[in-house]
């Protein structure tokens, strides 16, 4: 039987995979899609309480996050496109021009 | 007939409570198709976004001007609040975009910047900040920080040409993709562990709702997921606000970033995400032993880390972004006390924080103003070596700098004095002494680096002659630093003027 906390355990493993990727990856693309990794262990957080709980309005904030995680992503992309043109590589440890 | 009367009159409340933003985004629209429309041989085409722009941030100020003494009214479900508070934080937010406007049209004109996305994204990242000072409701909360982020990063990054403002803007967009992935997993858990914390019984994220449960419930009432999904939030926070340890990014960004753009979001982002981080620990008093240690220790790292870390930057961009770590410091200091004693001193804090808000978009805007003015002549100042002598040189430039490091100093008679006086008397009467001593030794540290400036431009000669033949049109730049000097003066002299026009910020919807 699969009940809503599987869901939460599942949501909060994927966080973590999520935040460990962000820390140790060094490609922003591979580090975005950790990042997307978060937001959707959140958004399956949210499905899962929504259901648990008889509530249409959990499911409905995933769209708002959706949306937004789009937007970002058009962004980002378009960042990591103009770094690409002028530097012929996105690695983070060479996009390094200003140091303390 | 009746019933769409009765709609239409809940549609139309709806959007007057959100009045300000919703202005300031049809600009945003109308600048956007407007830029496309003329052409840009046009020689006035130039100055046409600018001046719609400020037009229409002056329209939005008027609007929420004339309301400022009305009574808190909530919009779409409950999910905006409209009251005295987020009224204050909208015009704080209007004055920094207009001062920014100012200086970039002098910025955009120096560096052949000219693109009409510029004010478009202005105006979009000033909607999203006007949003986040009036949500009421997480879900909005978190569209309207990523409507603000987004801007910021496509800002910082507008400098195409220039691989370190390519690189600001990677950086910004990294970590800011990275916290707002733990600010929406806090939310989620908030959500599920709001369930049987509010007064209808349901999950929410609607902060009136959590404050009346906590306010009914107390610590007893708080689940383990609702502690987790508040502190991953304000990772999220401290993200977006550079706080210690979470500022790495903030060197490299402000620094990297159009300077016109990095004195923007110094100021917008931080009036809006700590009008935020007030309005949640206000909902959050009831249960503030859990917290308030928590956020001194966070205050404490971050004036002592932003300071420290100022101390050894040549770059003046860089020494001021550290000094902004150590400015959200301050400010995370004051904002504490409305925690304690159950909300004793809520007022009080909240005065002291708005005012130290209003001091520090003045400071910060005008020292980055002088950088942009001193850049005028094409060549672009930054360094601390291109301040050497400045005196001689320029002294227009130089005089305005001594006021906005004294500020920054918090060395009277300015208004960076009477903030930091504000904040140590709040911090003093509630009794937390210890972070009133820190307080005062992290501002004799910062003494240091803020004077280094002024020896500088004062006693150093010159390395050589920096004056090239160009010279850019720059009212612009010099009316923005003018307003901001004389008010970071006067408000320094006269700071009951400024607690009296700040002094409706107290009345905050909570529960």
């Amino acid at each position: 039987m699969i009940t809503t906390s599987h869901y939460l355990v599942l949501s909060a493993i994927l966080f973590t995979i999520g935040v460990i990727g962000v820390l140790v990856k060094r490609n922003p693309i591979v580090i975005f899609m950790c990042v997307e990794l978060m937001l959707n262990a959140a958004n399956l957080s949210f499905i899962a309480l929504g259901r648990h709980f008889g509530q249409v309005n959990g499911q409905m904030y995933v769209i708002f996050a959706l949306a937004v995680a789009a937007a970002e992503v058009s962004v980002g992309l378009g960042i990591i496109v103009a770094i690409f043109r002028s530097k012929e590589t996105i690695n983070v440890d060479e996009v390094n021009l200003m140091k303390s | 007939m009746g019933m769409s009367d009765k709609l239409w009159a809940i549609q139309f409340a709806n959007l007057i409570a959100v009045l300000p933003a919703i202005v300031v985004m049809v600009t945003g629209f109308i600048v956007l198709l407007g830029d496309s429309c003329v052409p840009t041989w046009h020689k006035n085409g130039k100055a046409l976004n600018p001046a719609v722009t400020f037009v229409g941030i002056a329209v939005a100020l008027f609007f929420n001007m004339t309301r400022i003494g009305k009574e808190t009214a909530t919009a779409f479900s409950g999910a905006v609040v409209d009251d005295p508070f987020s009224r204050i934080a909208i015009l704080l937010l209007g004055v920094a975009a207009i001062l920014a406007v100012l200086l970039s049209t002098t910025y955009l004109e120096n560096k052949k910047l000219h693109h009409g996305e510029y004010y478009v994204l202005i105006l979009f990242s000033l909607f999203g900040a006007m949003l986040m000072a009036s949500s009421n409701e997480l879900i909005t909360l978190f569209v309207s920080i990523e409507t603000l982020s987004v801007s910021l990063y496509v800002l910082a990054g507008f400098a195409r040409t220039e691989e370190r403002s390519e690189e600001a803007a990677l950086k910004y967009f990294l970590l800011g993709a990275f916290a707002a992935g733990f600010l929406l997993y806090g939310i989620a858990l908030v959500y599920g562990g709001s369930f049987g914390l509010s007064p209808t019984g349901k999950a929410t994220t609607n902060l009136t709702e959590i404050g009346a449960g906590l306010a009914s419930a107390g610590l007893g009432g708080v689940t383990v997921m609702f502690v987790i999904g508040v502190a991953l939030m304000f990772v999220g926070f401290a993200f977006k606000a550079a706080l210690v340890p979470f500022h790495m990014w903030t060197p490299d960004v402000y620094q990297g970033s159009p300077t016109s753009v990095t004195a923007y979001m110094a100021a917008l982002t931080k009036i809006a995400i700590f009008t935020v981080i007030l309005r949640i620990l206000s909902v959050l008093t009831p249960i503030s032993s859990v917290w308030l240690i928590t956020a001194q220790i966070l205050a404490v790292l971050t004036m002592f880390g932003g300071n420290i870390l100022a101390v050894t930057q040549d770059n003046v961009k860089r020494m001021l972004a550290y000094s902004s770590v150590a400015h959200a410091g301050y400010i995370m200091a004051a904002v504490v006390a409305v925690g304690v004693a159950n909300g004793k001193f809520h007022d009080l804090a909240i005065n002291a924080t708005m005012f130290y808000l209003f001091a520090y978009t003045l400071m910060t805007i005008g020292a980055f103003g002088v950088l942009i003015w001193l850049s005028r002549r094409g060549r672009d100042c930054q360094t601390l070596g291109d301040l050497k002598g400045l005196v001689k040189r320029d002294p227009v430039g130089a005089y305005t700098m001594l006021v906005f490091m004294l500020s920054l100093g918090g060395i009277p008679p300015t208004m960076g004095f009477m903030g930091k006086l504000m904040i140590f008397n709040v911090l003093l009467s509630a009794g937390l002494m210890p972070l009133a001593l820190c307080l005062g030794f992290a501002s004799i540290i910062s003494v240091y680096y803020y004077l280094r400036v002024v020896w500088m431009m004062c006693f150093m000669e010159p390395d050589k002659e920096t004056i090239t033949d160009h010279a850019v049109e720059s009212s612009g730049a010099l009316f923005a630093i003018g307003v901001t000097v004389v008010l970071s003066l006067f408000f320094g002299l006269a700071p009951t003027i400024a607690q009296n026009l700040l002094a409706p910020a107290t009345n905050i919807l909570v529960r």
